[in-house]
């Protein structure tokens, strides 16, 4: 076994991954980052990007026995194409337990930048009703930290990684640091002005995306091709390719090792020090040892908890820092929902480009007090986008020959409008992952097993967002709509905003972090992906990871510059 | 600028520079991992239909999306696209029934359907179709799945000649038109006989509102 020694080790090479490299680094410190991924170089392997239809096996049909065989869970993601086959986890390969009672998607990369290459790039602050809303309704744990704390750090983040946007001056969701918004749709004006007249309330703006819209630090404006997931060889959006390890790489002081699960953390004799990080190596199989002064655990929600509970010791009997047995509870996602409305405006505009972003409908639901109608705490947004109806939804009609076809060339004379509703979970604990007592990985490690549900309050927030979704869709003038039910809510995991099962508290008794992401009971180490959110909100959290992960290293950094980590 | 364009003044960047500026920056191996790339339909050799067969859905094809001013499905290599999904897409249990609808309609041609008159062959369509207008394959929005494999032969056959047209090629380039790049503007005119933007950068509707695999 060979071991070597770092000042930092960054587990994981993903979103919070990426900035942790990048941060460490920056500060002069010699950092290794272990990605059990494949390693694939920025632009240069993005091997799909732009291809035709007609290039793709089935002209893009799926590849139905591929993924039964490889990738029953991964498949049947909206992002999953041949396009981007080389980018996903084999579901085969590395396995999780699922619950069929209480099921739990993990979606997984399995790549140098993981995620963060096929990410949905939408980007918004949590806000102080955010930060405050475990404490005033009794849900989960007060949060460690104030908006005042992180907005800096928002800024921070913000700044490098190219954020598109309005500045509107919402309470409920503060601005970032924006790059000039996108365009909108015609049919997109239509909507928002008659909203604004008869919804005063519901204030959509365009999304708030880390998608370029001029060149900025190297990078280049969007060229609006479209399917951001199949990578985009111009950086135009932000990924740990694009933008967090190139940076890390410049300084000098970063090795990266890819195909390298990280199997266990072991400690000194006070279990208050981290002394090495044991890996494998998935395509030889040897097992490595690396050592350093600090740990940063970027691996994902569910396999930093896997990591964290299968590194369990005679000082941390339940799993590192797990005095409190939160250590794998308290799983949150995003509750997803869609309802489609129809609009017959506009129908003489058409576009050009490619928008890889929709509109947005910050919370107006139970902002900064209770609604007296509203059945549930908390609230949701929608996430919206206009698709123009063409030949694919209308060939199933009657007819052959010129007519047939002269019909199904030209776009149809309406505009679908889909209102995807993005609710706020709340942290139960219930909803966990823990270690299979039986099972195995390939390489040794205790499989992770998952259950999970929606609560009531989730269930009777999914049926606001279709009485809200009606009243929208009237008010916009649509002349028809499809409401969803709640039994169409999407499964647990769907969301990929699988959060909190290491959560952030002030008291090491209830939360297994503190407000520096640093474990309560194991100075040395940070975790900094999704596992140390104390609530969900009902934004897209990955800003957030950012901003608390270049917050947690200025921390760690200074601590260890003090010397009080050593 | 097109993207056919785009593509090509990328490979010249690449080609011509070391250091590529910002902006467009499509590597060698892209490049040539995409310039190398053949349709789908020109990789794999046609094995699986009889003579008669494909000369039988060679026509159909054209019957359902012929030439006009624009390219029809010959063409475009509709009826390789359909041999192919029928040989090696379909599963067996889900060929059967397809293999039966050819049989079928080729027993009702006579034993020729390509030798019908064009009259005579839309006549069978038509008849055919008749038959199967209770099928729910027509129902609005049936369209958010993967296939519809209790769909009657005629339905089937119209829905693979659909796909294998406009996502070919030459339907989606020639007769559906590529979205520019370069720039996003939500509002230009649509003009009478404007084509709509071909599939390529969105993949199939059908693939937006619905999941794709069952995964029992």
């Amino acid at each position: 076994m060979k071991e070597t020694q770092f000042d930092a080790i960054v587990v994981g090479s993903g979103i919070s991954g990426g900035w942790a490299a990048k941060e460490l680094a920056e500060k002069g410190l010699k950092v290794l980052v272990l990605e059990r991924g494949r390693d694939i170089r920025h632009a240069r392997d993005y091997l799909g990007e732009h291809a035709g239809t007609w290039q793709m096996p089935y002209y893009g049909l799926p590849d139905r026995e591929l993924v039964a065989r490889e990738y029953p869970i991964q498949g049947d993601e909206p992002a999953f194409s041949h396009a981007t086959l080389q980018y996903w986890n084999k579901d085969r390969e590395n396995p999780y337990i699922r619950n069929e009672e209480k099921p739990f998607k993990w979606v997984r990369a399995d790549m140098v930048g993981g995620r963060s290459v096929m990410w949905g790039r939408q980007t918004y602050r949590f806000a102080e009703q955010d930060f405050r809303a475990n404490e005033q309704d009794g849900h989960g744990i007060p949060w460690p930290v104030r908006y005042d704390d992180i907005a800096p750090w928002y800024s921070y983040v913000e700044k490098f990684a190219g954020i598109s946007g309005e500045a509107r001056g919402f309470k409920q969701l503060p601005d970032s640091e924006f790059l000039p918004p996108m365009d909108y749709f015609a049919i997109e004006k239509t909507a928002l002005a008659r909203i604004a007249e008869k919804l005063p309330e519901v204030t959509p703006t365009i999304g708030r995306v880390a998608i370029l819209t001029q060149n900025h630090m190297g990078r280049a404006a969007c060229h609006y091709c479209g399917p951001c997931e199949r990578g985009c060889s111009s950086g135009s959006y932000f990924s740990s390719q694009s933008s967090t390890l190139p940076a890390a790489q410049a300084t000098g002081n970063m090795t990266l090792l890819s195909d390298m699960v990280v199997t266990q953390l072991e400690h000194d004799e006070t279990g208050r020090r981290i002394t090495a990080v044991s890996a494998v190596n998935t395509r030889t199989r040897e097992r490595v040892r690396f050592s350093s002064k600090l740990v940063f655990l970027c691996a994902s929600t569910v396999a930093s908890t896997q990591l964290m509970l299968n590194s369990a010791s005679d000082k941390h009997p339940a799993g590192l820092s797990n005095q409190s047995g939160a250590l794998g509870h308290y799983l949150m996602d995003h509750a997803m929902i869609r309802h489609i409305g129809l609009m017959v405006d506009n129908v003489n505009s058409y576009y050009e480009g490619e928008r890889p972003n929709g509109l947005y409908i910050p919370r107006f639901r139970n902002n900064f007090g209770q609604d007296e109608d509203a059945d549930f705490v908390r609230g949701f947004g929608y996430q919206c986008m206009p698709l123009r109806m063409d030949w694919q939804s209308f060939f199933n009609r009657k007819g052959f020959g010129a007519d047939y076809k002269d019909a199904l060339i030209r776009p149809q004379p309406f505009w679908i409008w889909a209102l995807g509703g993005f609710m706020e979970c709340l942290p139960y604990r219930e909803n966990k992952v823990f270690l299979d007592k039986q099972r195995t990985d390939r390489f040794g490690v205790p499989l992770v097993s998952t259950e999970f549900s929606w609560g009531e309050n989730e269930l009777a927030m999914a049926r606001d967002t279709a009485v809200q979704a009606a009243r929208i869709y009237r008010a916009a003038g649509a002349l028809y709509w499809q409401l969803a039910g709640e039994d169409e809510l999407s499964e647990g995991g769907q969301g990929i905003h699988e959060m909190g099962t290491a959560r952030m508290g002030h008291d090491p008794k209830e939360s297994v972090l503190n407000q520096y992401n640093q474990a309560h009971e194991v100075d040395n180490l940070f975790v900094t992906d999704g596992s140390f959110m104390t609530s969900a909100a009902c934004v897209n959290p990955s800003l957030t990871y950012m901003a608390f992960t270049a917050r947690a290293v200025d921390y760690a950094v200074k601590r260890l510059n003090e010397g009080a980590l050593s | 600028m097109n993207r056919r364009d785009f593509l090509q003044a990328a490979a010249i960047l690449v080609a011509g520079n070391s250091v590529l500026p910002p902006g467009i920056a499509l590597s060698q191996e892209q490049s040539a991992f995409l310039a190398a790339q053949p349709s789908y339909i020109d990789q794999h050799e046609l094995t699986f239909f009889s003579k008669g067969q494909r000369n039988a859905i060679t026509t159909a094809s054209e019957v359902i999306i012929p030439r006009t001013d624009t390219p029809g499905a010959i063409d475009a290599g509709t009826p390789r696209f359909i041999e192919l999904l029928v040989s090696d897409w379909f599963t067996d249990e889900e060929r059967a029934p397809f293999m039966a609808g050819l049989a079928d309609l080729l027993e009702r041609a006579g034993g020729d359907f390509a030798a019908l008159a064009p009259a005579g062959q839309l006549a069978l369509f038509e008849a055919l179709e008749e038959e199967a207008s209770d099928s729910s394959w027509y129902s609005l929005g049936n369209i958010f799945r993967v296939w519809d494999f209790e769909a009657p032969f005629i339905c089937q056959l119209k829905e693979l000649t659909v796909l294998g047209f406009f996502l070919s090629k030459v339907g989606a380039t020639q007769v559906l038109r590529d979205n520019p790049m370069g720039r996003f503007d939500g509002d230009v005119p649509l003009g009478p006989d404007d084509a709509s933007y071909n599939a390529s950068p969105t993949l199939p509707t059908r693939k937006y509102f619905y999941q794709v695999t069952d995964r029992s």
